[in-house]
């Protein structure tokens, strides 16, 4: 049986957002670790003067860096859209789908505009006061890593779902990751309290630790993802309305 | 009995939304011209000392006012559910970025209400809080270049004898979205084309905003009565 | 902490790990995950050993002691529990889930008590190395226990009503309240009696 392929393929807008989603996890990754140099993140106990020093030395890639995530970091929908799509599939209530919806995209917002917009500001002006210098750079490191928290409900609906779906969408394994992936969320928070040590927002523990288990779980649930868009059985036939020409308006949708 | 679905009252109330957005636009003195990144903290200190009213109440209706684009984005998603795909993704997505778009635009507001609320304090703290304001309403546009470019792929994927958009309403997406991304850089720039104040970042972007609002909402009124002639026929 | 084995009825059956295997998963996972905030808590350890030590002093080892000491008593009404549940005796299950319940909520009231009494003393998270370290592991810990009183309502739950009653998910339930206790025994010797 051959699988239809392009236009044809009944699981392609799955196929696209999947890809989308790799696309933006690449970027973001390329602008934070390597284009804005602000991952690892900065140094918190920096003075004005070294905050100011850091804004001037990192002017061109954080300005680029930043102007690329203005400009794609909306992608980061697709991901949102696809795990909410993979939570409907499940024998739950839309409750949780929904909730994983709104809960991600308002966390955008925080998540990674607040540090753009930030950084742009300090970038722009390197010759601004040192101390407000200081001030956009607190801003944009905490504002980003300190808020990590909102993640943690979002994560705990997830788990939820998977360990209550009978669908068997997910492996009950990765909702109980999903809690263990929660539980370092929850670890950030002292980075509001220390600009030194392991609990700073680039420390070992607040930081470190945590941005590898998030790697991790953002690695597995990615190729998870791709397991269930496999899994996913429409059948080999055309969309509703292609070559048939169906007189129907509405095309059937798995789910709507 | 006949039921009123009331998505016509949604997208006629934007004529009134878009008047009290011009409104607020031309009452903005910062606007018309708008305010150059080249301005030195005592110039821009001296300008939210001259317009304090004009500044507080443009602000203060574009802060009421911001979101109310979202409900003719959820008309959109309610048209999108009669395009055939297999899966509601699309729409998520679009629902996904609806929200993120206006805050980010509200955020700006509040920098700019912050800027005016006390005009004689240090003029580099003012001019940070005019930085911050136009930055996040300049570059703040990664959910509309999202939003254009995901109903672009939807109308694409929309492949039926009367798809629910005609397909240049794709095409125009596409556009409005290719015009949105110079913004992005604009804090490349203290003048020229790219700066906040340039052709690009502020007059191609804008202009680009309000001619999405505008044929969208008439592709949108085009897509209502359709929709009812065939519910009538199915029933 | 393995109080929860099956027992071993017939030799032909394939040796498994008790409840859902996905949970051991967890319990692997945040294993790996507790093993590396003590792997930093030794490495400042070995940096300043004279303040943690002097800084430790102020650590009242009895009261761990006695925090231990209950928290093993859960495990072990919590492994009662299981073997009852297997047994069909639900009802003795269920008192004994509320009593692991009850012993959890001791363990919290001394935790608590033990916390006013180092901060009414001036040791804050924020005060000094050692215990920002200490009020770090033994409170995330108790984020861990606090999630236990969830699966312990779960486990409540199954045991409720004939339809439900799964021994996979009692096992599983229990696997994580062992896996609480674990840790805290790991902590507890690091932070109280390790000096």
């Amino acid at each position: 049986m051959k699988r239809p392929a392009g236009r044809d393929d009944p699981k392609r807008e799955l196929w696209l957002a999947w890809y989308a989603i790799l696309v933006f996890y690449n970027l973001y990754t390329v602008v934070f670790f390597i284009l804005t140099r602000t991952q690892p993140p900065g140094k918190p106990w920096y003075g004005a003067g070294d905050a100011s020093g850091w804004f001037a030395h990192h002017h061109d890639g954080l300005l680029v860096g930043f102007a690329l995530i203005f400009v794609l970091g909306g992608l980061s929908a697709t991901s949102i859209a696809l795990i909410t799509y993979s939570i409907r599939r499940m024998s739950v209530s839309r409750a949780f789908a929904y909730s994983y919806l709104i809960l991600y995209s308002v966390s955008a917002v925080p998540g990674f505009l607040f540090i753009c917009v930030a950084m742009t500001a300090g970038a722009m002006r390197p010759d601004r006061d040192p101390a407000l210098q200081q001030w956009l750079y607190d801003l944009g490191f905490l504002s980003f890593s300190g808020t990590m928290g909102v993640f943690l409900v979002g994560s705990l609906i997830w788990m939820a779902a998977i360990l209550l779906d009978k669908n068997r969408v997910f492996p009950k394994w990765f909702g109980y990751l999903n809690l263990c992936n929660a539980l370092t969320e929850v670890v950030v928070a002292p980075s509001w309290m220390f600009d030194r040590g392991v609990f700073a927002w680039n420390g070992l523990i607040a930081w470190w630790i945590n941005v590898v288990v998030f790697g991790l779980y953002t690695g597995v649930f990615i190729n998870l993802l791709r397991n269930v868009i496999i899994r996913e059985d429409f059948g080999t036939g055309p969309l509703p309305g292609l070559p048939k020409r169906a007189r129907g308006h509405a095309p059937a949708e798995v789910v709507s | 009995m006949r039921r009123t679905s009331g998505e016509l009252i949604i997208l006629c109330a934007l004529p009134a939304a878009a008047i009290l957005w011009i409104a607020a636009f031309f009452l903005f003195p910062g606007f018309l011209p708008p305010m150059s990144p080249g301005s030195a903290p005592s110039e821009v200190a001296a300008f939210y000392g001259d317009h304090t009213a004009r500044i507080r109440y443009s602000m203060i209706l574009f802060n009421w006012f911001c979101v109310a684009l979202i409900p003719v984005l959820m008309l959109i998603v309610e048209r999108m559910r009669g395009m055939a795909h297999r899966t509601p993704i699309m729409r998520y997505c679009m629902i996904g970025c609806a929200g993120a778009a206006p805050i980010a635009f509200l955020t700006a507001t509040i920098f700019w209400l912050l800027a005016a609320f006390r005009p004689d304090r240090a003029p580099e703290l003012t001019q940070l809080y005019n930085d911050l304001g136009w930055i996040t309403f300049t570059c703040g546009v990664p959910f509309l270049v999202a939003q254009s470019l995901f109903l672009a792929v939807s109308i694409f994927l929309d492949q039926q004898e009367k798809p629910v958009f005609g397909r240049w309403v794709a095409y125009f997406n596409v556009l409005v979205a290719v015009a949105l991304v110079p913004a992005g850089f604009a804090g490349l720039a203290h003048s020229g084309v790219l700066a906040w104040d340039g052709l690009l970042s502020f007059w191609v972007k804008n202009i680009a905003i309000a001619l999405w609002i505008i044929v969208m909402s008439v592709v949108l009124g085009r897509a209502l009565p359709r929709d009812r002639a065939v519910a009538e026929a199915a029933a | 902490m393995t109080t929860t084995q099956p027992v071993t009825a017939t030799a032909k059956e394939p040796r498994r790990v008790p409840g859902q295997p996905d949970m051991w998963v967890f319990v692997l996972f945040e294993s790996l995950v507790f093993t590396s905030y003590f792997g930093v808590y030794l490495y400042y350890r070995a940096q300043r050993e004279e303040a943690f030590l002097q800084a430790q002093s102020h650590l009242d080892l009895w009261l761990g002691v006695l925090g231990t000491i209950v928290l093993l008593t859960s495990s072990w009404s919590v492994a009662r529990c299981v073997q009852t549940a297997r047994a069909g005796q639900y009802r003795a299950a269920t008192r004994d889930a509320f009593l692991t319940a009850g012993f959890g909520v001791a363990f919290l009231a001394l935790k608590i008590v033990e916390w006013t009494g180092h901060v009414q003393a001036g040791h804050t998270f924020t005060s000094d190395d050692f215990f920002q370290h200490y009020f770090f592991l033994t409170a995330i810990h108790c984020v861990h226990l606090l999630i236990g009183f969830v699966v312990l309502g779960v486990l409540v739950h199954q045991l409720a009503s004939p339809d439900r009653r799964s021994q996979e998910t009692v096992e599983t339930c229990a696997t994580y309240w062992h896996t609480v206790d674990f840790f805290w025994v790991l902590i507890f010797a690091l932070l109280y009696v390790v000096r």
